[in-house]
Parts: C-alpha cells; structure tokens; sequence
C-alpha cells in the first residue's frame, strides 16, 4: 500500500490533496482503521418500541440485526450464522421472536441466543461435539446509546460513547431531548449518490459559507427566509468534543421570542425550559444562536431549519433530521436520512414538521437536491490524475501564519463549551479531517477470532484424534454475553 | 406490488396512511378493468402519454394545469419485510407525500436561475406501459393503473439513473379536461438509485 504519510501531513495543514474524495487506496484504509474502530450510529431506539422489533443496518459491508429482545434490551447481533454464515434475517424491519436460519434451520432468540440445532445429537453427537449452550450469534464488538441514539463499534477496546461524545452532548440534545421523552425517529429514506462519503460529513459540520450560493433558489421560492448571504455571516461555527456544527443568529427578544421565533409552539418551549440547563437556554435566550447543521466524527450528521410550509401565511415549522453517510466505495455514498420529532410535541405540529423535512431535506428535498449535485461533481473531478497536483485550501478563517480571522467567542459572549466563532469557517471541516488523519495513520490490531462450538485448545485435527488444532484466540463463544448499555 | 394490492394494515390504502394525505379524496375503483375499446379508457391513457411528454420536457408549467387543487402525490419509501408481515412500505415516512402547494414551490425552483441540479437539464424519458382504467361511483373521477420508467442522464458520460415504479392516479373531469386528483407511486426499490428526486413520475 502507498505511505500516505504526505496525504495526513498536508490535511493536517488545512491543505487537502483533492483525491482523498476519490481515491480506492485511501478508501481501503478508511474501512480498516477509521470504520473499523470509530462509533458509528445506526438506530434509534424508538425504531425498534415493542420487544421483538427490529431493523437491520450495515456497518460498510456488516449486517446487524438492532433488535429490542423479550426483557427491552437493545441488542445488535452479526446477521450471520454461525454455521455456514447465512444471513439469518434478510427483512429489514420486522417484529420477532426469533430469527431462524433458512440454509439448515439453526434458529436463534432475539436477543441472539440459539435455540434450535436441528439433530444435534445425531449430526454432532450432541454437546461432545458442538457446544451449544451459551451459544449467541455476535454481538456488536461495542454498544452504547446516548438519548435513545444506538451507535456500534467494532472495537471491543472502544472507550466508552459517552466520552467520545464529550461536550457535544450538550448539542446533541438541542436536537434529540427537547423534552424528557426524547425524539421518536421515523424513516429512513435511502439513496446512493455517486459522492465520497466525506464531503457531506464536513459541509453539514461548518460549511455557513455554500448557503447562500448554493441554496439561493429557496429563498426565491419563499420557503425559506435565512439563508441570505448577510444572516448566515451572523451566525457561529462551534466544536465540542467529538462534533461541531453551525447556528444562526437571532432576532432581539427574550427565551420564548426567540423558540417562537423558530416555530416552536408555546407548550414545546415550556418542556425545552424544563429539560434544557441553564448554559443550553442560554445558548438560546442570551446569546441569540439557534443550531442549524452538525456532524459527529465520522459520518453522522444532524439538521435543524424552519422553512416556511403553508400558503397564505408567514410562520415557519422547525423541523429535525438525522442522517449517516453510509460509504459504499471510495465514490458512492448511500445517505440514510431520518426525519425526528419530540415524542411530546402536539400532532399537529409533528405532521407539518415531517412536511418541512420532506421539502427541505432527504430524498426530494429541495435543499438537497442542490447539495448533492455538487458533491457528485466534486466526487467525478477528484479521480483523475490532476486532482493528484492540486492542494484544496481548507484553511478558511486562519491568516497564512496562522492567527486567527475571527477569535473565538469568550465565556461572557457565550454559553456553550467548546469553541466557537463568528462567521464563515473551516475549522470544524478540519477538525474532522484531523480525526480522520489520526485514524488513518494507527495501525489496527488483529481482532480476535471466534471459535464456535468447541472450547479453546481442544480442536481435534481435521485428520483424526490425537494432534491438536490451532488454539483459539479467544473462548467469548461460550458465554452469553450481556451487551452494555450506555446513557 | 400494485398500488391497490398494498392496501395494508387495516385494509386502509396508502394514501389514507399517509402523514399528509388527510386532505386527499377517498374514492376508488369499482369492478374489472375497462376494455381497451373504451372511451374512458382511450382518454386516460393518452391523458399519461401527454403527461409523459411534458414531464420529460420538464414542462412544469404546463404539467401543473392539469394537477387538480386537492391533488394528494404520494411515493412511499419501500422496506423489505417478511412474507406476511402485512406491509412493505416504511411507516409514517414516504420520498414525496405532497399537496398543490408544495408541488407548486418545487415547480417554482426549477423556474428560478439557480436551481442547480437540473442546470444542465437531465435527459428525461418516461416510458409508461401497462396502463387499465376502472370506473369510480363518481361518473367525472376514474381510477388509472400504470407502469413507469424514468430514464435520466446527466452530464456526458455519468451513468444513467433509471427507476422503475407502479402508479395509481385519480383522475377527474372538469370543464376544461382531466384533472390528477391523487397519485400514489410504488417505486420498486427500497434504496433509490438516483441522486435526488428532482424529477416527477
């Protein structure tokens, strides 16, 4: 493989080689030791409600099953049989008790658990031969959730989600705890779009500065009324922990005016004051941000707007989406985009939100459909061998000795952690670039294989009895294990 | 699937399950499919052929004088289930599920000069086939079944987008023609294979 040592010195520059946005060998690393350690989110939890519910999601080329098992615990199980490697579940949404394998009916509970090996005694000669007790289909090497939001990792060393998270929790909830019942989550819709996976993670993290070129038409369609060139310079770029995202910049008025002005109706604002501290009402009613976009290192990714709905009147709707950037090579990305509400908000307002989604953002949106046109053509012109000369400058904000354009905001000016700044950016772009790099350049160790159905050291040769088999790295299958849960 | 055929949970059709399709007219078909020979018939399916046309010219102006005021134009997003799960489309979550007003605000974008993914225009083709008519108790509203593929080409050598759908519309009379009053669009994929929906089916 080629050192890409050059690639990560230059991104950590804030100077990107434009072939990182298609480029197979750089891909080939990011599945290894970006995708193969990093939290990644693949459900919500109001997605499976009821015990037996699930959904099947990937993990690049990794099918899980996320299934709510008959005690409520979030389970995500390996979609695959332990005996000859089926996919035990090919629905991708369902409600079951168990999942039964259609090769040679192994049969397993939903909570991963085999139950059924037909004539074990007489095919394996019971036990002796292939231990069954205990036996599970894989659980998700790491599993945590944070607000309902159910992210794996295929490290089983990854610390823990929460502290990944870090300080954007504290943003994270703006978007999906706006009252104690949290959100409920509905979709997704799902489309693959010729783009690197990259490119929407960093625009939805900082990118103020596309809004008003590349989404000039909405505003002349009267859908929406922000984002004109001289509001979205008002607004801030932050990043806390492991994620950052953009706001834009309030009217003059108190708390209330402000939520109001944004669409909430008067009984969502009254449980956000209940749920929401201090520092985030602040964020809000003191220092005058509302949260637009943001992105979680690596490929999630939230929005927050207020599009006009209606004919014949001025009130905008608020609405929430959640998505992944889900990678399929170095130049397709499957987008898989959630609408989201709070659980509590009046029906009415739920419907008309998921009205707002639908002509904003997903599949038809009207923003989008801008947004992804120009990522595919960014993702075309990075193949080829000019893209290999040419250095992006992602420095946006920074002098070229690097002083600051704009210094970020101090505790008395605002509420939030992390650090955030007035204006057109690219720090959080490169906030997650530097992630990236850091990933990219750690080598991955070897992940420990599974043996199923005999106890470590105990392998009879293929030959016969007598000469042991390799030992087995590790006796996990043995034991049913208990997937944590975090948050 | 056909669109009748997936009258799911509680034999309620799609667009009676929708989010926003409370506005939308509840009639439906009665009896067989008419002849071929039928006048109703003949109208319907060159009332889809034009379409077509216009559609792939992105005519919109001229494609939104034919959408009725109530118009409900609905494309549910498809999952894959269990035979016997009883339902195939995702709940409470659809690609487009649309009334005249947010129609007519996606027309409008396309009219302004910076609606970006369709400047250069697609290559547009709707091939539709497999058209029937059936009657309504209402004598002015008929219920059309259809076939729809859209061929769409962007820049010189992008892969072409193809996607493939059922459809059933209402169509109504009214003084100056046939009106769409309700459209509902089962796509044959659970994951769309094109970039946006910048297009009409």
């Amino acid at each position: 493989m080629t050192d890409q040592s050059g690639v990560l010195q230059d991104v950590r520059q804030g100077m990107i080689p434009a072939h990182i946005y298609n480029d197979k060998e750089i891909f080939e690393l990011e599945k290894e030791r970006l995708f193969g350690r990093s939290w990644l989110f693949v459900a919500h939890e109001s997605e499976v409600p009821e015990a037996g519910d699930y959904v099947v999601r990937r993990v690049l080329e990794d099918s899980f099953i996320i299934s709510r098992d008959e005690k409520g615990e979030i389970r995500a199980l390996f979609n695959m049989c332990l005996h000859r490697g089926m996919q035990v579940c090919r629905a991708e949404m369902g409600n079951a008790s168990h999942f039964r394998c259609p090769y040679h009916g192994w049969s397993y509970r939903n909570d991963g658990r085999i139950v059924g090996l037909p004539f074990h005694q007489e095919a394996y000669g019971g036990e002796e031969g292939f231990k069954k007790k205990g036996q599970t289909l894989l659980p998700a090497p790491s599993l945590g959730v944070y607000n309902g939001l159910i992210f794996i990792s295929l490290d089983p060393d990854a610390e823990p989600l929460e502290d990944f998270l870090g300080d954007f929790k504290f943003y994270m909830d703006y978007y999906t705890k706006q009252s104690a019942d949290g959100i409920e989550m509905r979709g997704p819709q799902r489309w693959r779009v010729k783009a690197n996976w990259k490119i929407g993670a960093e625009n939805f993290a900082g990118d103020m500065y596309h809004t008003p070129q590349t989404h000039t038409s909405v505003v002349e369609i009267g859908l929406f009324r922000e984002p004109k060139a001289e509001k979205r310079k008002d607004g801030t770029t932050y990043w806390a922990g492991n994620g950052g995202g953009t706001t834009y910049k309030l009217p003059e008025g108190s708390l209330e005016d402000r939520l109001r002005y944004v669409g909430y109706p008067d009984e969502m604002i009254a449980r956000m004051k209940e749920q929401w501290s201090q520092e985030q009402l602040d964020v809000v009613g003191k220092d005058g941000f509302m949260i637009s976009a943001a992105s979680v290192f690596p490929n999630m990714s939230f929005v927050h707007n207020w599009p006009r709905v209606e004919e014949d009147s001025d009130e905008v709707l608020p609405f929430i989406s959640i998505r992944q950037w889900q990678p399929i090579s170095e130049d397709e990305t499957e987008i898989v985009s959630w609408f989201a509400v709070d659980k509590n908000a009046p029906e009415e307002f739920k419907a008309l939100s998921y009205k707002a989604y639908l002509m904003c953002f997903g599949s038809g949106g009207m923003f989008e459909q801008d947004d992804v046109e120009n990522w595919v053509s960014l993702t075309s012109t990075a193949g080829g061998p000019m893209a290999r000369r040419l250095l992006l400058n992602s420095r946006m904000g920074m002098l070229e000795n690097g002083d600051n354009v704009v210094e970020p905001l101090t505790t008395e000016q605002y509420s939030g952690p992390g650090s955030t700044r007035v204006g057109y950016s690219e720090y959080n772009q490169r906030e997650l670039l530097l992630r990236w790099a850091d990933h990219l350049e750690r080598p991955v160790e070897k992940a420990a294989q599974l043996h199923v159905g005999t106890s470590a050291g105990q392998t009879g040769s293929l030959n016969g009895p007598g000469s042991l088999g390799a030992a087995a790295e590790r006796t996990g299958s043995t034991a049913v294990e208990t997937v944590s849960r975090e948050g | 699937m056909s669109v009748e055929a997936a009258k799911e949970r509680n034999g309620k059709t799609l667009s009676e399950q929708s989010v926003l399709g409370g506005h939308a007219s509840r009639t439906q078909r009665t009896g067989e499919s008419l002849p071929f020979s039928d006048g109703l018939h003949l109208e319907a399916h060159r009332w889809l052929v034009d379409e077509a046309y216009l559609l792939d010219a992105q005519d919109y102006d001229a494609w939104m004088a034919r959408i009725a005021e109530d118009v409900h134009y609905l494309m549910p997003v498809r999952v894959t289930t269990a035979l016997g799960a009883g339902y195939s489309t995702s709940p409470g979550m659809a690609h487009l599920d649309e009334n005249r007003y947010s129609l007519s605000r996606r027309v409008a974008r396309f009219a302004t000069e910076h609606a970006w993914t369709e400047d250069p225009p697609s290559r547009l083709r709707h091939y539709v086939t497999n058209v029937r008519t059936f009657r309504t108790h209402h004598p002015d509203e008929i219920i059309v079944d259809s076939a729809v593929l859209l061929f769409r080409s962007r820049g010189d050598v992008r892969e072409a987008a193809t996607v493939s759908a059922g459809r059933e519309d209402l169509l109504r009379r009214t003084a100056t023609g046939w009106e769409l009053a309700r459209r509902t669009i089962m796509v044959d994929e659970s994951v769309i294979r094109m970039q946006n929906l910048a297009i009409f089916l």
